[in-house]
């Protein structure tokens, strides 16, 4: 690590690819690559919500039309899957807090057979945050399906 | 040290984003349950400005346009500094993001602003 704050090229030898391609995968590596997406998306939305929304300098007409817009299917799916993106990126996002802050990672230990690292000590967490944002998307989308 | 804070910072934004855009939500989708209006209602011009036209409402928007914006283009500026860049590279999308931030944001606190002096009526 360079600590000073001139730009480094970073020796990213996959690119692009080595964001989906990781050799041998783990949950978590998929969780990463979720992470990663839904994150460009948030933002992506966000700033284009911030640019859609200033059209309310623009008079009640257009407000009320671009509302009406919002309201037909098309983009009820898409408010659906915006919302599944914040609720995974938000819940997973509790989990790499706590990781990075040393938790759930069990103590240091002598690597002895059977070996237990910590990516297995942390994975209960793992499947707690994940049901839990799985349950919150099915049920948040009952209400789309079954008014 | 700088980069250190910069991170730190992208982290401690987060309760702030929870919270307000959790707000955000409940505003939005939850109107008839916080608010007893409906959800049209809740996104008609009138309320909107009703709503924007507070003090709180005011302070809030701009604290979550900073935060969201701050954690989300943060996290973009990681994403693409990861990519073999020149070193002149990575500094113009240092420079890109924190300008393209900026005036994201004032177009967004100057949208919040105009609502809170909207005058009705006139
Ligand atoms: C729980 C997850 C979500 C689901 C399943 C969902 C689904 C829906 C559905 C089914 C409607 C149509 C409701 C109706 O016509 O009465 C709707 C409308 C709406 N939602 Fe959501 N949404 C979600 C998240 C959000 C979020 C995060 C926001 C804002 C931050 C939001 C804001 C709105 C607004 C403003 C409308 C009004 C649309 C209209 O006027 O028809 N929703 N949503
Ligand atoms: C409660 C809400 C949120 C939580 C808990 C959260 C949490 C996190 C965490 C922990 C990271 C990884 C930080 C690191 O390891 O350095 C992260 C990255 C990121 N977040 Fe969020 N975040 C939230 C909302 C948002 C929103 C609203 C946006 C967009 C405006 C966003 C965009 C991003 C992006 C682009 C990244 C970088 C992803 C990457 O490097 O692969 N996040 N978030
Ligand atoms: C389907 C989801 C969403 C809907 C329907 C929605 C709706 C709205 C509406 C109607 C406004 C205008 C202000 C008001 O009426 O009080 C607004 C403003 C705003 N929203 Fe959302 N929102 C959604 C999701 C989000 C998300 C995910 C973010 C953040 C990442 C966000 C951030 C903001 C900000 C910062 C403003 C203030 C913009 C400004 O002052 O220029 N919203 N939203």
């Amino acid at each position: 690590m360079n600590s000073n704050s001139e730009p480094t090229a970073y020796n990213n030898r996959l690119g692009l690819k080595g964001w989906i391609y990781a050799g041998k995968y783990t949950f978590e590596r998929y969780l990463y690559l979720g992470h990663r997406l839904s994150g460009m998306g948030l933002i992506a939305y966000m700033v284009l919500h911030i640019i859609e929304t200033a059209n309310r300098m623009r008079g009640v007409e257009a407000w009320e039309g671009l509302m009406a817009l919002f309201a037909s299917w098309p983009f009820k799916i898409i408010e659906y899957l915006l919302f599944a993106a914040a609720v995974f990126h938000a819940l997973n996002g509790v989990r790499l807090l706590l990781t990075e802050l040393g938790f759930f990672l069990g103590r240091p230990k002598e690597p002895v057979y059977p070996y237990s690292s910590s990516i297995k000590r942390h994975r209960p967490l793992t499947y707690i945050v994940m049901t839990l944002a799985g349950l919150i998307i099915i049920l948040g989308g009952s209400s789309l399906f079954f008014p | 040290m700088r980069e250190t804070r910069l991170w730190s910072l992208h982290l401690l934004v987060i309760p702030i984003i929870a919270v307000l855009l959790g707000l955000h939500f409940a505003v939005m989708h939850y109107a008839p349950v916080f608010y007893g209006v409906s959800v049209e209602e809740a996104r008609n011009f009138e309320t909107m400005i009703e709503r924007g036209r507070s003090v709180a409402q005011l302070v809030l928007y701009i604290l979550l346009l900073a935060a969201g914006l701050y954690h989300g283009l943060y996290g973009l500026r990681g994403i693409l500094r990861e990519l073999p860049l020149t070193p002149a590279l990575a500094k113009f999308v240092d420079g890109g993001i924190l300008l393209f931030g900026l005036f994201i944001f004032a177009l967004g606190a100057y949208v919040t602003w105009w609502t809170f002096s909207y005058k009705i009526g006139g």
